[in-house]
């Protein structure tokens, strides 16, 4: 929301208070303050034109060729390509050799072929806003010649508030708000508004009839006013309407704007001649119903708008904006004017269903002050009569409605508000400050007072105890709150399952990214459509959004291994290997239930293919087992046993992809990407990849055994190395020879390393060559030669037990 | 004894002595004749290796020296020997010596040489910034807590005391899961604040807990938004806490991201979980007159925080009379942003290795 320094002065005197004081206490004690600049800042070089004459640019459709008075005597031709310039406007020319914001130095140019002497301004080319439909319309009595600035009179400034820090406030919604605010931090007076006014009786069979048929609108003024003329508004109105980027009309309109941003009260007025004699009705529309608004768009309605209806046809749409049938257009001398409270949530729907968003719909749905209605209305008529003196009030104005007061009593306690703040104020201090923002004091004894909070803060703002700490403290000021040290004994956090799996994590990570060498990613949950298809999981269940970012990403993933896969082919076309893993979350739909979470590691490792001779672990798969493996031992936890995998995860591989167990335990799966998900990733032809994948489920590596960790006790006889190979069936496991050789040397073999896997002609069809370096020892003795060739002696039995034969060299 | 031609002569002629005393034979003719040979040798071709050579002479013929001479000339050859095997030590010694000190001066050493190639991966910096987090804050005494990122309505609105026609609602930019009739609905948590009534729902106070996590805004992305973000929520709830805490935690929170100092300033911020509510800005760490970063403001608006709402105290089953609190919601994204420079937040989870690895 826009603030005009000027037009907060008709409110609280701020002699002394710059604007930019007045953005910095608003902005520590009341709402956030965006910005501040001066209104008019680059006018003081801009002159005042007067288009007399516009062509068409012969050579350019949306270009023209104006001749503009600048009071040099000459006109100066300067080519334009605003939509809205035509002759007979005051506008903003900046003549060459004027600067104008962003440092764009104006100068004699040719555009298209044809000679162009200066600029004719927009609003934003003379950092006024963003209004950047057009030129800058100025008001057509200003001076040809004089510069804008003083053209326009004093200097003002204005002060940008977030709208989005007022949305508690409806009270802040107007100018004279904001100065309550003022007074109130810097201890002045408001100036009381319209001293000068008739008082009015209004009453509920008013001149114009008012018939309200929905709880939705709490109060309904009405006025009949004849007299009025659709002049020009003076230069002072127009001055404080443009500052806060209003764009003047005439004086009715300008007025009605100017009384809703002076009190924050939106208002309307009506051609009282094309009203119905039935007089006015407030209603909720009938389903099929329709009405075309102000702007010209025929609106379809719904049962959730309220209308403001003339008789039962609708002239408004209450809240939001003004119906095209009863607009005020030419003769102005019988007008209505409406001022009202309507329902905050009703109108939010209907402007937020529309897209209609207005003035007046964002003060409505803040919940305006009922009590606020009478004030504008007055307000209104004041200033109008000021400007034409002989506008009349017709009979007595229509005053309807159930609303009630929205001022109420909270009961508060002064040492509780001490002790929220933590702030050593008084109780006098307290009640200054409360009564400084027009609080009243009731009761107030034994440490404790009733707070009589004036409507305008009690529409929903001010309804607790806790919202007089804030008034207390905003105005006090937090900066005057000393720090202080939390209290208390300091107890470890408790190791419950929550601080388990994050250590656990932690291990993971530090060795996947440390000591593995992996980097990490952490990815959107989202997982799009095509992935899902590719992975064959379109028709699984998935926790899924309504309103998607994107087309195709309402899909929330079930494990994390998706979003690992979604990335691979980016990487992997900037580098020859990638290394990724993400720890993350995924969530499994539970019909009816909240759906159920799940933790886990997703690992991928991603290369060129393997050479064709390379030994049997140089390749992805070999490499991330490893990684794996060291990550379970790592954490402490058994080694468990590998096992191929009978139901594969959709992205792997179904014929190679092997799964961990730890005791019962399954922790996760191992395999090289699915192929035909590999091309369908983009991983084949110039990509051609060894991709291996793996997947750890952290809530299962939290339940998994832990090894023991006892100590052994270090070795005191020499160690004998011997190499074993064996000629196996193709269908034995290495695991399963692994084992049996280990039973050959119960107690003496100390270590064993598979370090061959050969297939081929020497060890025949459908058989494989599988060695290993083995390590032998005895803990009481050195062993012999004696030993070692009892040792492969049963060797050689077991081997034939395992269908195979032990390979002589 | 210091080696010399001399000095070898010397003992030359002291194995020869005792021998040309002795009766004559043919062995010892040779071997005098041996010993001559040598003992005639310019000074120049008299080295230790031709001294050891003479020395083994007359020891590897010892049985042809007579019995009165042997010992004589047994010990001399053997001093001449061992003199000679010094020097050899010793130029050995020189020699090595000499070659530490050419190593030492080497000449082909180019100190721009490129490294041996080492494999690295690294942590992402949201988790890296996350953990310093944690650790700061568990090392006084806070809990770090988890929450679900797929969250019911109830406690991501209502038991926030954000009631369903509340603006904030609407404005938040909710992503709403499909959900069957008559379910409870549920969606993409908004902010890690739904955990602030989980917690109080689980632990007793007082307790102190921090909630770092993923959050979902349904906006329009561009290199100051994403859709999907991280939050690190903080709450504590105990007797008497005060705004005057809050102020002290903010402030050792801003120490320990920092290193240092850093001036804070509360203003007033409107959050329906909180009353009073905050905006918490920090004196913009990276200039003294503005800059980019803080807008030219000298100031970065840091967090929201505020006293918890008592309404939320009541829905997380605590007394509001009893118990106080304040809650703070920090931007993990922007932290890290602010930390490393990053000017396009969508960098964070863009899976990009070449990002990751920066860190
Ligand atoms: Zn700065």
């Amino acid at each position: 929301m826009k603030i005009s320094y000027s037009w907060l002065t008709r409110h609280v005197d701020l002699a002394g208070v710059s604007a930019h004081d007045v953005a910095r206490e608003l902005t520590l004690s009341t709402a956030e303050v965006e910005g501040v600049h001066a209104f008019l800042p680059h006018l003081g070089d801009v002159t005042v034109g007067h288009v007399v004459e516009r062509d068409k640019h012969p050579d350019a459709d949306k270009l023209s060729v104006c001749k503009v008075d600048v009071g040099q005597g000459e006109l100066l031709q300067i080519v334009c390509g605003a939509p809205n310039v035509r002759a007979g406007l005051k506008v903003a020319v900046a003549t060459s050799g004027v600067t104008l914001p962003g440092d764009f130095k104006i100068k004699k140019s040719k555009i298209r072929g044809v000679e162009s002497n200066g600029m004719i301004c927009s609003e934003r080319e003379l950092g006024l806003g963003d209004e950047h439909n057009g030129i800058w319309e100025l008001p057509l009595e200003l001076r040809v010649g004089d510069k804008v600035a003083s053209a326009l009179g004093a200097q003002d400034w204005v002060i940008e508030i977030d709208n989005k820090s007022l949305t508690h406030r409806p009270d802040l919604w107007g100018h004279r708000g904001i100065a309550r605010e003022l007074a109130a931090i810097l201890r002045r007076p408001l100036k009381p508004l319209d001293a000068a006014a008739q008082p009015w009786s209004a009453s509920k069979a008013g001149e114009v009839a008012v018939r309200i048929e929905t709880p939705n609108c709490s109060r309904y003024i009405a006025l009949a006013v004849q007299g009025a003329r659709a002049d020009k508004s003076p230069l002072w109105l127009k001055r404080l309407l443009l500052a806060v980027g209003q764009r003047p009309i005439d004086l009715l309109v300008d007025l009605s704007n100017f009384v809703m941003l002076d009190l924050g009260q939106p208002n309307h007025l009506f051609d009282r001649r094309r009203l119905s004699a039935d007089g006015i009705a407030v209603r909720m529309a009938r389903a099929g119903e329709s009405m075309k608004t102000l702007d010209g768009v025929e609106r379809k309605l719904e049962p959730s708008d309220m209308l403001i209806c003339s008789g039962d046809a609708p002239v408004a749409l209450a809240g939001v904006m003004g119906g095209e049938s009863s607009k005020v257009e030419g003769d102005t001398s019988q007008l209505v004017l409406e001022v009202a409270t309507f329902h905050p949530t009703v109108v939010r729907r209907t402007s937020t269903r529309l897209g209609l968003r207005t003035d007046s719909s964002a003060r409505f749905e803040k919940n305006l002050d009922p009590e606020l209605a009478p004030l504008a209305a007055r307000h209104l008529v004041h200033l109008l009569r000021a400007e034409q003196p002989d506008v009349r009030v017709v009979g007595a104005p229509t005053d309807v409605g159930d609303w009630k007061s929205t001022a109420r009593r909270v009961p508060m306690r002064f040492e509780r508000v001490r002790a929220m703040l933590g702030a050593d104020i008084s109780d006098d201090g307290i009640l200054d400050i409360l009564k400084r923002l027009e609080f009243g004091i009731e009761a107030n004894s034994n440490g404790a007072c009733v707070v009589l909070v004036p409507s305008f803060r009690g529409t929903k703002d001010v309804t607790l105890e806790q919202d007089l700490v804030e008034e207390v403290g905003r105005i006090h000021r937090y900066g005057n709150i000393p720090e202080r040290e939390l209290e208390g004994a300091l107890t470890p956090p408790p190791r419950d399952e929550g601080w388990k799996r994050r250590m656990l994590v932690r291990r993971v990570e530090d060795r996947l990214a440390l000591a593995a060498h992996f980097h990490q990613l952490v990815s959107y949950s989202f997982v799009h459509d095509g992935l899902l298809e590719k992975l064959g999981l379109a028709a699984t269940p998935h926790v899924t959004v309504q309103n998607s970012i994107a087309e195709g990403f309402s899909r929330v993933r079930r494990s994390v291994m998706p979003s690992v896969l979604a990335v691979l082919e980016a990487n992997r076309r900037r580098s020859a290997s990638v290394a990724l893993f993400e720890v993350g979350k995924g969530y499994v739909p539970s019909e009816g239930h909240e759906p159920l979470e799940v933790h886990e590691v997703a690992l991928a490792l991603c290369a060129a293919p393997a050479k064709k001779d390379a030994r049997f672990d140089h390749n992805s798969l070999a490499r991330l087992k490893g990684v794996v493996e060291d990550v379970v031992r790592s954490l402490g936890l058994e080694a468990g046993a590998w096992r191929k995998c009978e139901s594969a995860p959709s992205w792997a591989n179904p014929g190679r992809c092997a799964e961990l167990r730890i005791g019962d335990v399954l922790v996760g799966e191992l395999a090289p990407l699915e192929p035909g998900l590999a091309r369908a990733l983009g991983l084949s032809g110039e990509l051609e990849s060894d991709t291996a994948l793996a997947r750890l489920s952290i809530d299962a590596l939290l339940g998994a055994a832990q090894r023991s960790k006892l100590y052994q006790p270090l070795p005191q006889f020499p160690d004998t190395l011997v190499d074993v190979a064996l000629a196996l069936p193709e269908e034995r496991a290495a695991a399963d020879a692994t084992a049996a050789i280990e039973r050959c040397g119960k107690g003496v073999v100390a270590g064993l390393e598979l370090f061959d896997l050969y297939r081929g002609p020497n060890v025949g069809e459908g058989r494989k060559s599988l060695a290993w370096h083995v390590v032998l020892r005895a803990s009481d003795r050195t062993l012999t030669d004696q030993d070692v060739k009892k040792f492969l002696e049963r060797v050689e039995r077991e081997a034939a037990n395992l269908g195979g034969v032990l390979r002589r060299e | 004894m210091t080696y010399s031609p001399a000095r070898v002569r010397e003992l030359l002629t002291r194995i020869a002595e005792p021998l040309r005393a002795a009766p004559a034979s043919t062995e010892l003719s040779a071997l005098l004749a041996r010993l001559d040979a040598f003992q005639q040798l310019p000074d120049e071709r008299l080295d230790a290796t031709t001294a050891l050579e003479a020395s083994g002479a007359p020891l590897g013929a010892m049985r042809v020296i007579p019995g009165p001479s042997r010992g004589l000339v047994g010990a001399t050859a053997n001093e001449l020997k061992k003199l000679a095997e010094a020097e050899l030590a010793a130029h050995a010694e020189r020699a090595a010596q000499a070659a530490l000190e050419a190593e030492r001066k080497a000449s082909d050493f180019d100190a721009t040489l490129p490294a041996a190639r080492v494999e690295r991966g690294a942590l992402h910096p949201i988790v890296a910034v996350t953990r310093e987090l944690e650790d700061l804050f568990t090392s006084m005494g806070w809990t770090v807590l988890d929450g679900p990122e797929v969250e019911t309505e109830h406690f991501n609105f209502d038991a926030l005391n954000i009631q369903p026609d509340h603006p904030a609602r609407e404005t938040m930019d909710t992503f709403w899961v499909a959900t069957p009739p008559g379910a409870p609905r549920l969606v993409m948590r908004t902010h890690t604040s739904p955990v602030q009534v989980r917690a109080m729902k689980r632990l007793k106070p007082p307790f102190r807990a921090i909630v770092p996590g993923k959050v979902f805004r349904n906006e329009s992305v561009d290199a100051s938004h994403e859709h999907t973000f991280h939050q690190m929520e903080g709450l504590v709830v105990g007797k008497n806490i005060s705004v005057g805490h809050l102020i002290g935690a903010m402030k050792t929170l801003l120490r320990g991201i920092f290193g240092r100092e850093i001036e804070i300033r509360l203003r007033p911020g409107y959050f329906p979980f909180v009353e009073p509510g905050f905006e918490l800005d920090a004196r913009c760490p990276f200039c003294k007159d503005g800059c980019s970063v803080c807008k030219r403001s000298t100031w970065i608006e840091l967090l929201p925080c505020g006293m918890v709402h008592p309404n939320v105290l009541r829905a997380g089953g605590i007394d509001p009379e009893q118990w106080t609190g304040f809650a703070f919601g920090l931007g993990l994204s922007r932290l890290v942003m602010l930390r490393y420079s990053i000017d396009d937040i969508r960098h964070l989870l863009g899976g990009d290795v070449r990002f990751v690895s920066q860190f």
